[in-house]
């Protein structure tokens, strides 16, 4: 009875911290639109990139030599990335009930298109780029960024 | 014969190690519905403000001030990040759904905007639509996030029966941190009580 009872309540227990860690870790965009290849390096996976496929704070997209990726993210950002480019999503929250707010992309590589949603409008020092070289504020706009190899 | 491969890769790779420095460049143009933003390009060296729109600035190195702003020909800036710009998606459509009082039903000109968005679903086959409760700032905070859950649902439900995917869609509430109309503590503002369907 006892041993039932320990059980049945481990695996409630364990249940729930499932369904917390489930909960914790949210989708943050969108693929939308694209064409030829890229990939999206999720901790230790590489994903093939597929249009309706979610991204997570943390992936880092890769575009083949012809590929190209359009994304949109829950705060209306919109990324679009050209050939040979990677770009990792280095922060996202946006929960403006809780009021977290800030979006840290990386830009490693290639041609980038950022197209800037409610966050630069909600908390305007929130929204970053950061290059090899250094790093761009966005402020509620639309900005293109190249990065030479 | 055998031994071209190898002086290929070593000359490669040479190539490479001679660090060609990452060049940046950091361009501002404006919004697709003509709007400018503004932007700071910054490193430990020094920083630049861009405002106006084809304005653009070159960075060597995280060590060399960015270059000081100049005007890029629109030609330019469009042949240089032709892909990028050619698969940019649309941005995500907002609509806003107001209520009869305390009330999970809809007013008649909000029922007539949802020909309207399920237009927009098909057009851009969407492929994620987000279904947000607002609340104002009065009363009772409860109350006024409980009502604006309870509509969104009611919103999503209508969706659902018309046949939209449930996967694609998110349903959640923002209660009062997410105005229309910015105002005080406390104040009734019928225009912040709504359900804003995001359709991408």
């Amino acid at each position: 009875m006892k041993v039932t009872f320990t059980l049945v309540l481990s695996t409630i227990i364990f249940l729930g911290a499932l369904t917390i860690c489930h909960a914790e870790a949210k989708p943050v965009g969108i693929v939308k639109s694209l064409e030829n290849s890229a990939s999206i390096k999720r901790k230790e996976d590489v994903l093939t990139a597929k249009t309706g496929m979610a991204v997570w704070m943390g992936d880092e997209i890769s575009t083949g030599p012809m590929g190209s990726i359009g994304i949109i993210f829950i705060d209306d950002t919109v990324l679009s990335m050209g050939p040979k480019s990677r770009f990792i999503i280095s922060e996202l929250l946006f929960d403006p009930v809780e009021g977290k707010l800030s979006f840290v992309g990386k830009i490693i590589r290639g041609t980038i298109v950022f197209l800037s949603g409610q966050t630069a409008r909600l908390a305007p020092d929130s929204v970053r780029l950061e290059t090899p070289a250094g790093m761009v504020g966005v402020r509620g706009t639309h900005v293109l960024v190249k990065v030479e190899e | 014969m055998r031994f071209r491969p190898l002086l290929l890769v070593i000359l490669v790779l040479s190539l490479q190690a001679m660090g060609c420095a990452k060049k940046n460049l950091v361009v501002l143009i404006p919004d697709p519905d003509g709007s400018v933003g503004r932007i700071t390009v910054s490193n430990k060296a020094g920083r630049v403000e861009i405002d106006t729109p084809y304005q653009a600035t070159r960075l060597a190195d995280k060590d060399t001030v960015p270059g000081t702003p100049f005007a890029m020909e629109k030609k330019e800036v469009t042949s240089t990040f032709s892909h990028a710009l050619r698969i940019q998606p649309t941005p995500p459509v907002h609509f806003i759904l107001y209520f009869e009082t305390g009330s999970e039903n809809l007013v008649p000109e909000s029922r007539e905007l949802l020909p309207t968005i399920l237009d927009a679903v098909k057009e851009r086959k969407s492929v994620s639509i987000s279904v947000i409760g607002h609340a104002d700032t009065a009363g009772n905070r409860e109350y006024n996030l409980g009502l604006s859950r309870r509509r969104a649902q009611a919103i999503t439900r209508i969706l659902l029966e018309k046949g939209i995917d449930q996967d694609r869609i998110d349903t959640t509430s923002h209660g009062e941190e997410n105005l229309l109309i910015k105002t005080e503590d406390n104040v009734v503002e019928p225009k912040n009580r709504r359900v804003e369907v995001i359709v991408r």
